[in-house]
């Protein structure tokens, strides 16, 4: 459950120009598996997480979960976006039950559920607080429960801690390791930072720009369960130095 | 103390706020009443201020005898009642079909492409362009004056609604798919409170459209009311009662946007506190 496949997928968005967004993109995803899509902006990678969300449709080619081709959004596939993106008149756990509460979810089964995230994400105080009140990593984690309690079976995360000053961001990574660790849920996790791709991930897939494509994909064997530790250790400087000049290489292309 | 500070000090207290709002009119009174010579105005055609006072205090609160036929004697409460209720009625009206239309006009680009150019065509014709339609078809009746009400605070509701949904961010309508959300709930759970703010500026615009239109409608299409009695007394020559008649008008358009206000204030807090601490 929770497997992704990509075959030949492009993107090509319309107007007489015509960008391509993404070329003939090949990426498998296996159940339970942590995969980060490494590259600057304008790479397409946002645009490969919302082909698979369900908020946009390919041009070209197959892209399938769990066997079956996407046509559009749903709960089995929880997104986690950029700036939280929740509902600013809504409370915490309003934000929370939203999608039980639409999916006709009972009450006496989502309520624990909903309960137990909170706590997970270290927010069963903010119950009753708007998303206004919180904090920026606050809100994210509001955002991690939200897409959680309709148990997904995949992750999709949009550059969840790109707006997170430097230190937060350290606390959310490890928050997420934590999660990860107990639900193994499959994660595709967009990014632009090298050391959140390693420090997170099973393999990393490094995009290139115009057009996207993935230029290579590299497996991380660092041992789990991982802490921010793992940033300083000599396997993890390897695999840096790895994808810089990986990337660099990319760059030199053009 | 200088008088800077004071005048902070004024503006920072609630009783200071209403001190420094009330100038302006006091000041007008009593210049209008200074003006004014054996009680009245530009050669007798306007009563001053103390005239104007005693004949509301008489249409308000005067006890009419058996043997009296005067309008203006105990009558004030019942035509701003029947105002009221006509504004009411169509003020409501206009928010059943302005609101929902806005927020799919808002949400959905082929109904807008459909309606959108019928309501914008439609809109520059002004209330008192439909009275005679709405004599043709209602007569002189209460649902008139409810119709024209409703169509004068019909356009800034449904085009503010507009706005409002149109502007939702797409993250908030993508949140809500990728949660399970059919259509209508995110009509209903996420277009709808995106857009209550300015839901809000179209009722506030379009209750004081419908003040307007139930003066301008009880002036022609029925025979109470505040606008029925301020023509009427100008007929009869009694521009006190004109003049007091205008100042309730202020009055009931002052008190509801007031209630609007108020009703903004509590739904609305999270907005409040958004641009507290943005």
């Amino acid at each position: 459950m929770g497997t992704i496949r990509f075959s030949g997928v492009s993107k090509i968005y319309g107007g007489p120009t015509g960008v391509r967004a993404l070329e003939n993109v090949d990426l498998n995803v296996a159940e339970g598996e942590f995969v980060a899509l490494l590259g600057p902006s304008g790479c397409g990678k946002s645009t490969l997480l919302n082909l698979l969300a369900g908020f946009e449709t390919l041009t070209d080619g197959v892209l399938s979960f769990d066997g079956t081709s996407i046509s559009k959004p749903g709960p089995d596939r929880g997104v986690v976006f950029q700036e939280a993106s929740l509902m600013p008149w809504l409370t915490v756990w309003q934000n929370v039950v939203f999608g039980p509460q639409v999916s006709r979810v009972p009450r006496s089964v989502y309520e624990p559920r909903a309960q137990e995230l909170l706590r997970l994400v270290g927010l069963e105080k903010f119950h009753d607080a708007l998303p206004v009140q919180l904090s920026g990593g606050m809100r994210q984690r509001v955002g991690i429960a939200r897409a959680l309690v309709m148990q997904p079976k995949a992750l999709l995360m949009d550059e969840p801690f790109g707006a997170l000053d430097a230190q937060t961001r350290l606390s959310m990574q490890e928050l997420l390791l934590d999660v990860w660790q107990r639900l193994k849920t499959t994660v595709l996790f967009v990014t632009h930072d090298i050391d959140e791709a390693i420090l997170l991930a099973d393999r990393v897939c490094i995009m290139t720009a115009r057009p996207g494509r993935i230029t290579r994909d590299i497996a991380i064997d660092l041992p789990r369960p991982r802490s921010i530790e793992a940033l300083t250790s000599v396997e993890f400087i390897h695999y840096k130095a790895t994808i810089m000049a990986e990337m660099r290489g990319a760059h030199a292309h053009h | 103390m200088e008088a800077g500070s004071l005048f902070r000090r004024l503006f920072r207290s609630r009783g200071g706020k209403w001190l420094l709002a009330a100038i302006l009119p006091v000041m007008a009174v009593l210049l209008w009443q200074a003006a004014g010579t054996d009680g009245a105005l530009a050669g007798g055609a306007l009563p001053t201020p103390d005239r104007v006072w005693s004949a509301w205090i008489t249409w308000a609160f005067g006890k009419a005898g058996p043997m009296t036929l005067s309008p203006y004697i105990g009558t004030w409460a019942d035509n701003l009642g029947y105002s009221a209720m006509r504004v009411a009625k169509g003020f409501a009206l206009a928010i059943v079909v302005g609101v929902p239309l806005g927020a799919v006009l808002g949400w959905s680009k082929w109904v807008a492409a459909m309606v959108d150019p019928s309501i914008q065509w439609l809109r520059p014709v002004p209330i008192t362009a439909w009275l005679p339609i709405s004599l043709a078809i209602f007569g002189i009746r209460d649902f008139g004056a409810v119709f024209l009400i409703t169509i004068g605070a019909f356009y800034p509701i449904v085009i503010n609604t507009t706005q409002g949904a149109r502007d939702v961010e797409k993250s908030w309508i993508r949140a809500a798919l990728m949660m399970g959300a059919r259509p209508i709930d995110v009509l209903m759970r996420v277009v709808l409170p995106a857009a209550l703010p300015s839901i809000f500026t179209g009722l506030r615009i379009g209750l004081g459209i419908g003040w307007t239109a139930v003066i301008v409608a009880e002036m022609v299409a029925v025979k109470s009311g505040l606008g029925y009695v301020l023509w009427d007394a100008y007929y009869v020559g009694r521009m006190d009662i004109v003049i007091a008649d205008m100042v309730s008008i202020g009055l009931m358009g002052f008190l509801s946007d007031w209630l609007i206000l108020r009703l903004e204030y509590s739904v609305l807090r999270w907005r409040r506190m958004q641009s507290f601490n943005g």
